[in-house]
């Protein structure tokens, strides 16, 4: 999965929000007992929605600063209820003023979840992973 | 965009020689059929309708599929249609049952039987989604006999009226008009009219929604108290309805039979996905001879099943060019009533098979197999119920003299 959102703020800005731990724990949809661990680290339990069904998964997620202030890398891990994902996703920014942020994701999904079949998991997570990006857009020219 | 399923436009090229248009229409059904298919899979699990489809159906500009050029539409002939409707299966009999009605009985009625006016009227809004058809002819005590309907008309002065109920319609609810059948309050003969369901009188008098599958389309039952029908919108001849209505059901088995192979196309591709990742006994679960038997079968079925619905296609293009031939349109008629009967018990026993390669997580209502599984059920019903099918098909086989249900 890939896409790319503008930003109407700095790119240096952009960068420093999207890897302080504190401010991705803002913006996570469908998250509860968000916890800030350290500086680069949270937990949180998300609830992977299909249809009308959810499970909530403890997830660990991990902020790697792969090339400041322009890449990084945010990768989720978690378990519950039959089901365990990772989500790697990679971020770069280019612009000054204004920000064009790419971003890509792969997603792994076994357990219960994963018997819908990768087809319709792609849909699904195509639509999840483009909305946790334009949420991520709006809460950066938030607090910008 | 690389088709999203398996039997990809280059395959079938290469089985039946599709030229340039043709191919561009295919590469909008994968298109559309991967717009689908994440809501057709999300409202059926909600247990409602997806008015998606129309949608995208409008969008991907297939809503006039065989409607000829002249009136707006893409020229479909009746082998590029069933190719479409296979590819569209995959998503689930919701999305074949919404489109055959308004492709092969609506659509494909008023441009076989209707005049130039009608056709001039109708097709090109239908061709672009703004008309969406529906097909009234079964009756609550009319349904494998439809010659025994209840449904009576009246004439007035500036056409006619009509009266009855008609019984699980689909897009009952959602249509423009309705092809109905109806018969003199006095007299004999069946008469096909095109209805506008906007007209004082007709009414939807139940959706039902207690189905055992096939949520995603509409299903109604419908009342029309004395609805005005404009004597323009009469149908082929007064009193030769009967004609307009098995043939459009001719166009529409093919229609359903080919949906039926996006069915099992589906299964096989998520028995595959499903049985080489999942491991029981210390080895991948399609390791296991007793699985590798329902692969086959799936498999199997799915290859005999195309060239069936291919081949009654093709007959049924050899009769456009034709169509004075009567022998040809008995036999698109028996090879039409074939391809129905044997894809349509092909794809549930393949949905059935594919619930089992799944184990338990296949009778979870979340299991893209069950969805096929409670769906496909009823092609073997509607549009020709198996029996009718049998005695049709051992009538064609036996001579006129054998046609059991005279």
């Amino acid at each position: 999965m890939e896409g790319s959102n503008a930003i109407n703020a700095p790119g240096v800005k952009v960068y420093s929000l999207l890897t302080d731990p504190s401010f991705v724990a803002k913006t996570l949809p469908d998250s509860e007992d968000v916890r800030v661990i350290d500086g680069s680290t949270l937990e949180a339990k998300i609830k992977l929605r299909i249809a009308v069904v959810s499970s909530a998964l403890k997830t660990r997620m991990t902020i790697v600063r792969e090339s400041p202030p322009t890449r990084a890398k945010l990768v989720a891990e978690g378990s519950g209820s039959g089901s365990s994902m990772k989500i790697t996703s990679v971020f770069e920014l280019s612009g000054d003023s204004q920000t064009t942020m790419r971003w890509s994701a792969d997603a792994e999904i076994t357990g219960v979840m994963a018997g819908i079949g990768s087809a319709l998991l792609k849909g699904f997570a195509t639509k999840k992973v483009g909305e946790i990006f334009m949420g991520i857009t709006k809460a950066v020219e938030d607090a910008v | 965009m690389e088709p999203l399923f398996q039997a990809s436009v280059d395959e079938v090229n290469r089985l039946v020689g599709l030229d340039k248009k043709e191919l561009g229409i295919l590469e909008d059904a994968d298109a559309a059929a991967a717009d689908l298919l994440v809501s057709e899979y999300e409202k059926y699990v909600e247990r409602k309708f997806n008015p998606e489809a129309l949608e995208v159906l409008k969008r991907r500009n297939l809503m006039g599929l065989p409607v000829s050029e002249k009136y707006g539409g893409r020229g479909g002939r009746q082998l590029v249609e069933a190719l479409f409707l296979e590819r569209m299966g995959q998503t689930g009999m919701g999305v074949i049952t919404f489109a055959d009605v308004h492709l092969c009985l609506g659509s494909l009625a008023v441009q076989d039987w209707g005049n130039d006016e009608q056709r001039a009227r109708y097709l090109p809004r239908a061709a672009k989604g703004d008309v969406i058809f529906a097909y009234g002819l079964t009756e609550p005590e009319a349904g494998s006999d439809p010659a025994s309907l209840k449904t009576s008309y009246v004439k007035d002065g500036s056409g006619f009226r009509l009266t009855g109920s008609k019984y699980l319609i689909s897009n009952g609810s959602i249509a423009t008009n309705l092809i109905a059948f109806a018969r003199p309050a006095e007299g004999k003969g069946i008469t096909a009219f095109i209805v506008d369901t906007k007209e004082k009188g007709f009414s939807v008098d139940m959706k039902l929604e207690e189905k055992i599958g096939l949520f995603t389309s509409d299903t109604s039952i419908l009342s029309l108290d004395d609805v005005h029908v404009a004597k323009e919108d009469v149908l082929g001849e007064e009193g030769k309805g009967l004609s307009v209505a098995f043939s459009a059901l001719l166009n529409g088995r093919i229609g359903i039979g080919s949906g039926c192979l996006g069915v099992m196309e589906d299964c096989l591709n998520q028995v595959k996905e499903r049985t080489t990742s999942r491991v029981q006994h210390g080895k991948e679960v399609g390791k296991h001879q007793l699985i590798q038997r329902h692969v086959a079968f799936i498999e199997s079925s799915l290859e005999a099943c195309r060239w069936l619905d291919y081949r009654a296609a093709m007959r049924k293009d050899d009769y456009e060019k034709d169509p004075g031939n009567l022998a040809l349109r008995e036999d698109c008629d028996r090879l039409s009533a074939v391809a129905k009967y044997v894809s349509s018990r092909s794809a549930f026993e393949s949905a059935d098979r594919a619930v089992q390669c799944f184990g338990g997580f296949g009778y979870s209502i979340m299991s893209p197999v069950a969805k096929h599984f409670l769906d496909s059920r009823v092609a073997r019903i509607y549009e020709g119920t198996d029996e009718i099918m049998e005695l049709k098909i051992a009538s064609s086989v036996l001579g006129r003299d054998f046609q059991a249900f005279r």
